[in-house]
């Protein structure tokens, strides 16, 4: 055979390191499905293209490489772009392929011709159109080098099939990348930062997303131990450094903990770590930490100042700008500080039963505790989303895996698929509701296909569980399309797709059928019913601070 | 936050779509570019925008921020304020006739314009301005009839720091 455009691609992939493909073909990605098969990358074919990039989504999360999806042109291109949007919104390095039509058709509306390009540009770091076969290799390399860097990101490359089954000689060796500079930022701010944190009396730290994309998650609890301090984290922020460790706070924003948005508003100095201060964490952004001196870590510039004013900006890598800081903080015993907030814990922690998850969060503890330590949980968005990460304990990073700023319903059946596939030594639990289930249901199929031995728990109450609270909190209980029904048997479904499957009533203990998942070899479904009056708490209904938080109706 | 005009001049790879990247990064946040003007420099894998915007005034440092991380452009500079040389062309189709013949010619003379073409009942007109300049001929003028007006927006360099 011949060496053709296709052959490079997967010779760029390999130099790169990749193992694992999500994909769905079309008639314009022949060439490669081709030259792919005879290579040690494994194409997963998933049964919808969003599929294959959450895929990938899952899969850079649980292991921090980049991961890859593949589509074919039009209607499979336009397909992975929710996916591509949901890297984007939570900063996940993938590198999304897309086949395109033949290039002399260009503009000509050929058939499964679209401007992916065009579509993706707002959620893409950015994006390459490979016009020549002899650009094959550097638009490949520098996808990799941008999504896996800086602030990390979706990337797409976009090639036509004549392009990919066009002969080409031999293409110039990769040369060894220089190891990337990861600056720690402004040596006097850090000073400066440090001495306004030592300084303070009533500092908090707030662990955002960032610390886990720039790996320096065993450098945020080694600061957090140093320096004493109490901190607090974004829902992309939860199990960078331990849960259960004792300055944990919880998380803040709309759904957060109660103690720790009080906190923050208590604050007189906030060191902020890898977020951007999405109004999610932040609610009504004029009330938010009102007393506090605010410094602020980012790898990107334009996260720096984006949503709230900062006293304190540094641009960095987040693992060296906490290197570069730890030897300067002196720690202090703030015992005003910790006695206040040792209080708030305790009369705040009598305020809401089981955590304000009620049956749900009982049924994702006694589910953590029948599964390894290791095991990964995968959260769709909904109720189910904030029960889970309300209740999870992340004891090592990556444990918890969400669409937190895209917030995509359907997300965690196939993000579940790539983080297994990434992580195979780990267990995975995916827990969605029902109304997410149905949006990427055919992924059961992928599963069932592979025996991935996925936990699949679908929190089942027939509705639309968060648009009902908000209905019935804020519409004066007008409830109107978030009704959903019991019309459909989902653990019939399940065994469809040739999964096992049982269903569970929460008013039962669900102890037993835990149990049976758990211990199951292969793949598992268990759906479990719960009240569709039990919501989440407490709440911050929209436009309000995130210390007027609603625990009850 | 006061609002002010921006003129912002950007290196950027001579390749399609970075224009589009570019446009995206200042519609997605709800401004309107006033004015723009593109060209290749010295090196033809390299081409100059020069564009011109209305905004708040902490515009440059988000705008900028968000340019900067735009893979395609080399260097972002704001000419907003700093000692340059700015000019914009115009060109200004003027209807002539017996009464007004007079009055206009005067005007051309005065403003220093050049003209490009006059026949009996019509003149177009040549303008190289800065664009306040430019502003105030075109509202001069606009009395007499102007039947059709095109600009370049404005380009911009800075006024060269003489050494000793």
């Amino acid at each position: 055979m011949d060496t053709i455009g296709a052959d490079i691609v997967v010779k760029t992939l390999l130099e790169e390191g990749v193992e694992a493909i999500f994909g769905y073909p079309g008639a314009n990605t022949l060439p490669l499905n081709d030259r792919l098969t005879g290579s040690r990358i494994r194409h997963y074919l998933m049964r919808h293209e969003q599929g294959a990039a959450h895929a990938a989504d899952g899969y850079a999360r649980a292991t921090g490489k980049v991961g890859v999806c593949l589509s074919t042109s039009g209607p499979g291109a336009t397909n992975m772009v929710t996916g591509i949007a949901t890297a984007y919104m939570d900063s996940t390095p993938m590198v999304a392929i897309t086949a395109q039509v033949n290039s002399d058709l260009w503009g000509r509306d050929a058939f499964q011709e679209t401007d992916i390009i065009g579509i993706t540009m707002p959620i893409t770091k950015h994006s390459f159109m490979v016009r020549d076969v002899n650009q094959i290799a550097s638009s490949f390399r520098q996808a990799f080098e941008l999504a896996g860097s800086g602030r990390t990101g979706p990337v797409l490359v976009d090639i036509p099939r004549d392009i990919l089954s066009a002969p080409c000689g031999d293409q110039p060796k990769r040369r060894p990348a220089a190891p990337p500079s990861k600056p720690a930022g402004n040596p006097e701010q850090i000073e400066r930062i440090a001495q306004a944190l030592s300084r303070s009396e009533r500092p908090v730290i707030i662990i955002g997303g960032g610390v886990k994309l720039g790996n320096a998650c065993d450098r945020a609890t080694e600061f957090v131990q140093t320096a004493q301090v109490p901190f607090v984290t974004t829902m992309m922020g939860i199990g960078s450094v331990a849960t259960t460790n004792g300055f944990n706070l919880g998380f803040i924003g709309t759904h957060g903990n109660e103690l720790a948005n009080r906190t923050v508003h208590q604050a007189d100095f906030i060191l902020a770590l890898g977020t951007r201060f999405t109004e999610r964490s932040t609610s009504r952004i004029e009330e938010f930490a009102p007393l506090a001196t605010v410094a602020q870590i980012d790898i990107d510039p334009t996260s720096i100042g984006k949503n709230i004013r900062v006293d304190l900006p540094l641009v960095g890598d987040i693992r060296e700008a906490l290197a570069a800081l730890i030897p300067l903080i002196v720690s202090r015993e703030r015992k005003a500080w910790q006695e206040r907030i040792r209080t708030d814990r305790q009369t705040l922690g009598e305020k809401l039963i089981d955590g304000g998850c009620g049956q749900a969060g009982t049924l994702i503890r006694k589910i953590q505790a029948a599964m390894p330590r290791e095991t990964i949980a995968v959260a769709d968005v909904g109720l189910n989303q904030i029960w889970t990460v309300r209740t999870w304990q992340s004891h090592s990073p990556r444990s918890l895996l969400t669409s937190g700023g895209m917030g995509t319903m359907g997300f965690s059946l196939p993000a579940a698929i790539g983080a297994r596939v990434g992580a195979p030594d780990r267990d995975v639990v995916a827990i969605c509701g029902d109304g997410g289930f149905h949006m990427n249901i055919q992924e059961l199929a992928t599963i069932s296909t592979y025996r991935l031995p996925i936990k699949i728990v679908v929190i089942n109450n027939g509705h639309l569980g968060m648009i009902r609270q908000m209905q019935d909190l804020f519409y004066e209980a007008r409830f109107t399309t978030s009704f959903l029904g019991d019309t459909v048997d989902l653990t019939a479904v399940a065994k469809g797709f040739g999964i096992q499957a049982e269903r569970v009533a929460m008013d039962e203990d669900p102890e037993e059928a835990i149990a049976r998942m758990a211990s199951a070899p292969g793949p598992y479904m268990l759906e479990a019913m719960v009240d569709p009056n039990a919501y989440v708490y407490p709440i911050i209904p929209p436009g309000r601070s995130n210390v007027e938080m609603i625990c009850g109706k | 936050m006061a609002i002010e005009e921006r003129t912002i001049s950007m290196l950027v790879n001579n390749q399609p779509g970075v224009l589009s990247r570019i446009a995206g990064v200042f519609s997605s946040r709800g401004y309107n570019i006033r004015s723009l003007c593109v060209a290749e420099t010295i090196n033809p894998e390299v081409s100059r925008i020069t564009l011109t915007s209305r905004a708040e005034s902490d515009f440059t440092e988000k705008i900028k921020k968000q340019l900067d991380k735009l893979v395609d452009i080399i260097s972002v500079t704001d000419f907003t304020g700093a000692p340059s040389v700015q000019r914009e062309l115009m060109l200004v189709s003027l209807l002539l006739t017996v009464e007004n013949r007079r009055e206009v010619l005067r005007a051309v003379d005065l403003f220093g314009c050049r003209v490009v073409t006059m026949s009996e009942d019509h003149l177009i007109l040549e303008i190289t301005a800065n664009k306040d300049k430019t502003a105030a001929i075109l509202k001069y003028f606009e009395p007499f009839g102007v039947e059709e007006m095109n600009r370049t927006g404005a380009i911009a360099v800075f006024r060269q720091k003489r050494e000793g």
